[in-house]
């Protein structure tokens, strides 16, 4: 959560500083509801302009977080050249690692010992494991948008872009959509925009919760 | 890391003892060796019974405790040890006192080495060796392989742990769809192993019974020399044929996990072992099991067995399909947790003599109240009623060969170390 705080600040940053050079002119606030009309928190968004040639948001160091056999955060979205550390605040081992096509890469996770940070170049989905316990899995998605975030627990976000037209795209790690589910909204003189947007279809099953103790059979 | 021995007075075991003798490397040849990560767990009972003479004793009854062992019993003391040896290769022990008479008063229940290599392109192979639980139950799925809905287990699983470990190698490849977008995992498993000839001893002599005391790996069922059962040597090999399991696993997120397995030990009923007293008992099964959890806390499994053990001794034909089903369902709100299940068993006896030895029909209700204050308290209380039908008792009790034997439990367990969670 803290690091998604420092991107919406980063971004915050951008916005700010383009504001200041005039060419800001309004406020675009999305909206996503799950399939059964309820917000839908934890979304990530991705904004970028079309026929544009928006530069990626700039590279972070981000935290992904060992506590309690799961992954804390259980997803960050970062740009880029962004690194992710990969502490282990747990009292057991773990094994980290990812098979997928945007990033492979193995990490073993000894109690107490620090491993340096890893780099994320490609753009894309990176699924992660723990190779010793199974019931662990995170995310980390790597956009080149300029301008992304997650929703809150009222399925809201909102970020300042200049004037144009965006796609806005949604992503969440229980979807079932395979295509990207996005729009595209012209930012005209009005000093805000709302944009809704819904699933169509219903969540995939969230991991349960108090079970991973007992994958030992 | 020291090198551990053990003392075993019984028959060559050898893959399990090369396990006990693993030698690590010193500690300061690579910063990946620590110390084993640890766990001990003590499990104290109050127990009320009514039941016959209990099996740990050599009766036929089908629960843990008599009617002679109410009050303050041991439910289990638990030393568990997990060593990393390199990146991809552990260690397993697994350690149990049980408070009776067994022939040792400390001894292993698991005890493998492990070989987790990194998946690969959405694949991954694991390999066991030693001594451990093939992948039947959908209910013993806590560490010690204990069950976290009750205290005794199903008939079913019961006799698994009576009965069967896996004293060889298991291979398990999966496809991990979950890591790949898509909602369901799938499995191959494989195992070929020895030592578990006389595997079908139990069932053909006293049937099923329901309770969580597991074999251990040097150790026996039945302690007492009183009878009228003998003590069961299990973990032998009599015959050098190995036996052999295959099994899938299909998995849809962790909602719902389907197993099915075929086990063949391929005794060799000619076979005999004059230091147990044991001929090679020919056992096998097919084994299909369901579980079902949803967000809310409801839990529900089924499996059901069927298989048939056969013996031939002095040329004469003794066969005893068997065959077992339970379902069971559990609901957990916060750290209570509420469980009924229902189980019913049958063995029949098809001898030449005719006489019904070892036959059974019987069926058994379990409820049990579980609260987890934190990770290291557990309070559990259970109800258990076996209703079963034996003709080996009026045969060898002169009693009624029908039976219906009660047991209360309250255990309280505590747990430490690193593992204990």
């Amino acid at each position: 959560m803290f690091q998604t705080r420092c991107i919406i600040g980063a971004v915050a940053t951008l916005a700010g500083l383009l504001k200041a050079a005039g060419a800001l002119a309004a406020t675009l606030v999305v909206t996503v509801q799950a399939s059964d009309g309820q917000p839908l928190a934890g979304a990530v968004l991705t904004v970028r302009a079309v026929g544009g040639t928006g530069h990626p948001a700039p590279p972070v160091n981000a935290i992904m977080d060992q506590v309690d056999r799961a992954f804390v955060p259980d997803l960050l979205v970062i740009s880029p050249g962004s690194t992710v550390e990969f502490p282990n605040s747990d009292s057991v081992s773990h094994q980290i690692y990812s098979f997928s096509p945007a990033k492979k890469f193995q990490l073993p996770l000894y109690r107490g010992k620090r491993y340096p940070p890893v780099r994320f170049d490609q753009v894309g989905f990176v699924t992660l494991g723990c190779n010793i316990h199974d019931s662990m899995l995170a995310y980390v998605l790597v956009t080149d948008a300029p301008y992304f975030g997650r929703t809150d627990s009222k399925g809201s976000w909102s970020v300042d872009v200049p004037r144009g037209t965006y796609k806005v795209t949604v992503w969440h790690p229980r979807m079932r959509e395979n295509a990207d589910l996005g729009r595209e909204v012209p930012i005209g003189d009005t000093e805000r925009t709302a944009v809704a947007l819904r699933l169509a279809k219903p969540l995939q099953p969230a991991p349960l919760e108090g079970r991973h103790s007992w994958d030992a059979y | 890391m020291r090198s551990v021995s053990f003392n075993a007075n019984i028959g060559p075991r050898a893959l399990a003892l090369t396990l006990l003798t693993v030698t690590a490397p010193a500690a300061h040849s690579a910063d990946w060796i620590q110390l084993p990560q640890w766990e001990v767990d003590v499990d104290v009972r109050l127990v009320s019974s009514d039941g016959q003479k209990s099996f740990v004793n050599g009766g036929l009854g089908t629960l843990r405790f008599d009617r002679t062992q109410s009050g303050l019993r041991l439910g289990r003391a638990r030393l568990a040890l997990s060593e990393a040896l390199g990146e991809v290769w552990s260690l397993r022990l697994d350690a149990s006192a049980w408070g009776d008479d067994d022939r040792n008063p400390v001894d292993l229940t698991e005890a493998y080495l492990q070989l987790r290599p990194y998946p690969f392109a959405g694949f991954r192979f694991r390999l066991k060796a030693g001594a451990f639980y093939a992948p039947i139950s959908l209910e013993n799925r806590a560490a010690g392989w204990e069950s976290p809905y009750t205290l005794s287990y199903s008939a079913i699983n019961t006799w698994l742990g009576e009965e069967l470990r896996t004293i060889g190698v298991e291979g398990q490849l999966d496809w991990l769809g979950t890591h790949t977008g898509h909602g369901f995992d799938l499995a191959l498993v494989g195992g070929l192993f020895g030592w578990n000839d006389p595997a079908g001893t139990v069932i053909a002599t006293r049937g099923f019974s329901l309770s969580d005391r597991q074999t251990t790996l040097f150790g026996r069922v039945g302690s007492s020399d009183s009878g009228p059962l003998k003590p069961i040597e299990l973990f032998h090999e009599i015959d050098g044929r190995p036996g052999y399991y295959a099994g899938v696993e299909g998995r849809y997120f962790d909602r719902v996990v389907i197993r099915a397995l075929h086990y063949d030990n391929r005794a060799d009923p000619d076979a005999f072992d004059s230091a147990i007293h044991s001929s090679a008992w020919p056992t096998h099964f097919n084994s299909v099991g369901l579980r079902a959890e949803s967000a809310s806390g409801w839990t529900a499994i089924v499996q059901w067995l069927d298989g048939q053990t056969y013996a031939e001794p002095h040329s004469e034909d003794y066969r005893w399909p068997f065959r077992a089903r339970f379902a069971m369902v559990s609901r957990q709100i916060r750290n209570h947790r509420l469980s009924v299940r229902y189980d019913s068993f049958t063995v029949d006896s098809e001898s030449d003599d005719g006489d019904g030895y070892g036959a059974q029909h019987g069926h058994a209700w379990t409820a049990a109240y579980v609260f987890e204050p934190g990770t290291q308290w557990k309070v559990t209380v259970e109800w258990l009623r076996v209703t079963s039908d034996a003709p080996s008792r009026a045969i060898e009790l002169g009693t009624r060969s029908a039976a219906t034997e009660n047991q209360v439990q309250l255990a309280v367990r505590f747990a430490l170390g690193p593992l204990a969670r």
